[in-house]
């Protein structure tokens, strides 16, 4: 009977000696033996099956097929569940060799808990290459120690008005220009029985990220938001952000957007608006992918893009659009030794003038002076590219504020969009932000 | 004596194993997440001690009481909804001819469907312009009934709690029928005798010989609705303006949408407290059914 006891109990002890042997090996991801001299990882969100992402994970491919004596390791995670995936990994302290991060309150994570390292001396490599940035590109990278730590792959603007040409015309209208212009706009495409504005708000970001942020750049101007997101001297229960959250409660009391508009998702609203039932979108650059990938040719070419409206009476300016330089790659703090000069290499030839090429011409925004060939991209997409040259950046909101205030706006936003209190909103947003900032 | 030593150490050596990987990936975990409850942590960066803050808060926030509303509309949409329909369908179809085989595949078929394709069609049956739902009421010519199924909170919980209902008759089903098929014939028979038919029956000796099931099935219906989460998550995310907002979708929000790790585990372990409290009752309910139920 004892022997028994006592073997099991070693048999026991073995299985987890060897289970705690295996995490010991596994987290140890860089392990450098192997048939390959190096091994390195690299996670980004290029999972679909649009142009860019296609386009990256070629790049990918062709990396590895360059690099025989590296071994890479790509994970590709769907955009919605991205950052998540990241923000765990961070927090268990196993995040991979490379990945792609976001500008913003992201990357400062990151940062400021000694994650990740910079990528300074591969700019100082390439001159040429860090100079043909576009102005503003690397700063959205660079932190208080004067390094810079990501060079950016995409350009985000989230909001484009998209507008059905046809139906203007039909209704002998023009694209508006002011606010007023765009209230009047909206009541006679009502009258028409046609939605004035398609918004797929079910993941509750677009409707801050698309329209908000731009509505209330042009209301509070950006040092303001600044301000207010640092809460030096600007608070968001001011009387002028319930003004730019009033603005946002107009287009909802003019019923500008379609019934039910909390309860689709983002793509819905992108073919509702595509198939010709809505007159306007306000979305980011990414709707021209995925239209690309859906639409026909002629549907594009009816579809014509322009900015959000000026508000005569707002401290912002107008002509801009919320947006800035996107995601780029990070190298991890503990990536060292030959595992670094390859991850360093990937991120070169994921991010240097021939990757931007391919990206824009992929259908996709860069913050990289380039020339691309109209032909190979798709109408939309080039009028878009024109217009984007002309116009300046404005914040995004949920990119600066902390998680939990970009939950409060997000939450408050829909709030209103069911009738809610515009004042109630701007006090739960403040308060998430101060409590933020006081951490 | 000796033998019966020998055998009860056999049984502790072979439960041994499955007790060690229980405790280590459940046990432990909860205590481990009611400690983490302690600290404010964003997941990146150093976790500091807060003290019972973390839980102060979540009995103060709104819509953890909104969240814990819902779950109970969940809760009784599943008791009062799936088990009497279950029920009712077993009743019927406790025969196997080919129909009845065919209708007990078709009602046990939404339980083999993965629950997020079932969130997904849910989504599309209550889109608002496109949706069959919409569609079907302006043909017949109610238009003034459509609406915003999931997008307008004041039904829209009634409205998530239906794919719900529908997603999980068919286990139910299958329990009662077998339920069924283990009363003896000879108390039809005798029933029979006795002049007691149709609904009679049905209340003196069918009911009363599958008590036990129901309330088996009654206990599985509670705690599975407490977990209740991918058809939610799903269709509305707990949305518009958490109106729809489950514990368990509470929980994911605060920890992965907003990063906040210690709160999240202090609501995971509020969600564990709310069930426990919830399992006793029914527990109790149940002892107190069984003693008169002997009393009789």
């Amino acid at each position: 009977m004892r022997k028994w006891f006592v073997s099991i109990g070693l048999l026991l002890l073995l299985m987890l000696a060897a289970c705690s042997g295996d995490e010991s090996g596994s987290s140890d991801s860089d392990d450098t033996e192997g048939e390959h001299g190096v091994s390195i990882s690299i996670w980004h969100n290029f999972a679909g099956n649009d142009l860019r992402a296609r386009t990256v994970r070629g790049m990918i491919d062709q990396f590895q097929k360059d690099h025989p004596e590296i071994k890479v390791e790509a994970q590709a995670i769907p955009v919605d569940g991205y950052r998540q995936r990241i923000s765990t990994v961070a927090a268990a302290d196993e995040l991979p060799d490379v990945f792609l991060t976001y500008t913003g309150s992201f990357t400062d994570e990151f940062y400021e808990g000694d994650l990740i390292q910079p990528i300074t001396p591969l700019l100082e490599k390439h001159p040429e290459w860090r100079d043909s940035f576009l102005p503003g590109a690397l700063d959205a990278f660079e932190y208080s120690d004067g390094e810079i730590y990501s060079a950016p792959v995409a350009m985000s603007a989230t909001s484009f008005l998209y507008y059905n040409k046809q139906l203007f015309k039909e209704n002998n209208l023009e694209v508006p220009k002011t606010w007023d212009e765009f209230m009047q706009v909206i009541d006679v495409f009502n009258e028409k029985g046609i939605t004035p504005i398609a918004i797929g708000n079910k993941a509750p970001w677009v409707a801050q990220s698309t329209t908000f942020g731009a509505i209330a750049d042009r209301v509070t101007g950006t040092e303001w938001f600044i301000d207010a997101v640092a809460q030096d001297g600007a608070s968001f229960t001011d009387p002028i952000f319930i003004e730019a959250l009033g603005y946002f409660k107009q287009l909802v009391d003019a019923n500008a957007y379609q019934d039910g508009a909390n309860a689709i998702d983002n793509t819905q609203a992108e073919q509702y608006f595509a198939q010709g039932n809505a007159a306007m979108m306000i979305n980011g650059s990414w709707t021209i992918s995925s239209l690309a990938a859906s639409a026909s040719e002629e549907t594009l070419q009816n579809i014509g893009v322009s900015v959000v409206p000026a508000i005569p009476d707002g401290k912002g300016r107008a002509n801009t659009i919320t947006g800035g330089p996107g995601g780029g790659f990070l190298l991890s703090s503990k990536t060292e030794g030959d595992a670094k000069e390859a991850a360093l290499e990937l991120i070169y030839v994921l991010s240097n003038a021939e990757a931007q090429k391919a990206i824009a011409e992929s259908n996709s925004m860069v913050m990289y002076d380039v020339e691309i060939d109209p032909e190979k991209v798709n109408p939309l997409f080039y009028e878009a590219f024109k217009l984007v040259r002309e116009v300046e950046y404005v914040p995004v909101y949920d990119l600066h504020l902390s998680a939990a205030a970009g939950e409060a706006i997000n939450t408050g936003l829909q709030e209103i969009m069911l009738g809610g209190d515009v004042e109630a909103v701007a006090k739960k947003l403040q308060q998430a932000q101060a409590r933020a900032v006081d951490e | 004596m000796q033998s019966v030593l020998k055998v009860k150490g056999m049984l502790a050596v072979t439960l041994l194993p499955a007790l060690l990987l229980y405790s280590f990936f459940v046990i432990i975990p909860i205590f481990w997440s009611a400690y983490y409850g302690f600290f404010e942590w964003s997941g990146v960066g150093d976790a500091s001690f807060i003290g019972w803050a973390n839980y102060l808060e979540v009995i103060k926030d709104p819509i953890f009481w909104r969240a814990l509303k819902n779950n109970m509309i969940i809760v009784g949409a599943s008791v009062f909804g799936q088990v009497p329909i279950a029920l009712g369908l077993a009743l019927m179809l406790r025969k196997s001819s080919l129909f009845q085989r065919f209708v007990r595949s078709a009602i046990f078929l939404p339980m083999v469907i993965s629950t997020v394709v079932v969130g997904l069609i849910w989504g599309y049956i209550y889109h608002p312009q496109f949706g069959i739902i919409n569609s079907l009421l302006t043909a017949v010519g109610l238009e003034s009934w459509t609406r915003p199924w999931l997008a307008d909170p004041s039904i829209n919980m009634y409205a998530v709690a239906i794919p719900i209902i529908w997603n999980y008759i068919g286990p139910y089903l299958i329990i009662f029928i077998a339920a069924l098929q283990n009363i003896p014939s000879e108390l039809d028979d005798a029933a029979k005798i006795d002049g007691a038919d149709g609904f009679k029956k049905l209340i003196h000796v069918t009911l009363p010989m599958m008590w036990k099931t129901i309330m088996v099935a009654v206990v599985l219906c509670i705690s599975g609705s407490l977990k209740a989460f991918d058809q939610v998550f799903v269709m509305t995310g707990g949305g518009p303006a958490q109106s729809t907002e489950l514990l368990a979708t509470y929980m994911y929000n605060n920890t992965f949408m907003v990063y906040r790790y210690g709160y999240g585990s202090a609501v995971s372990t509020m969600i564990i407290i709310v069930s426990l409290i919830l399992i006793v009752i029914s527990q109790l309910l149940m002892k107190r059914r069984d003693q008169e139920g002997r009393g009789i």
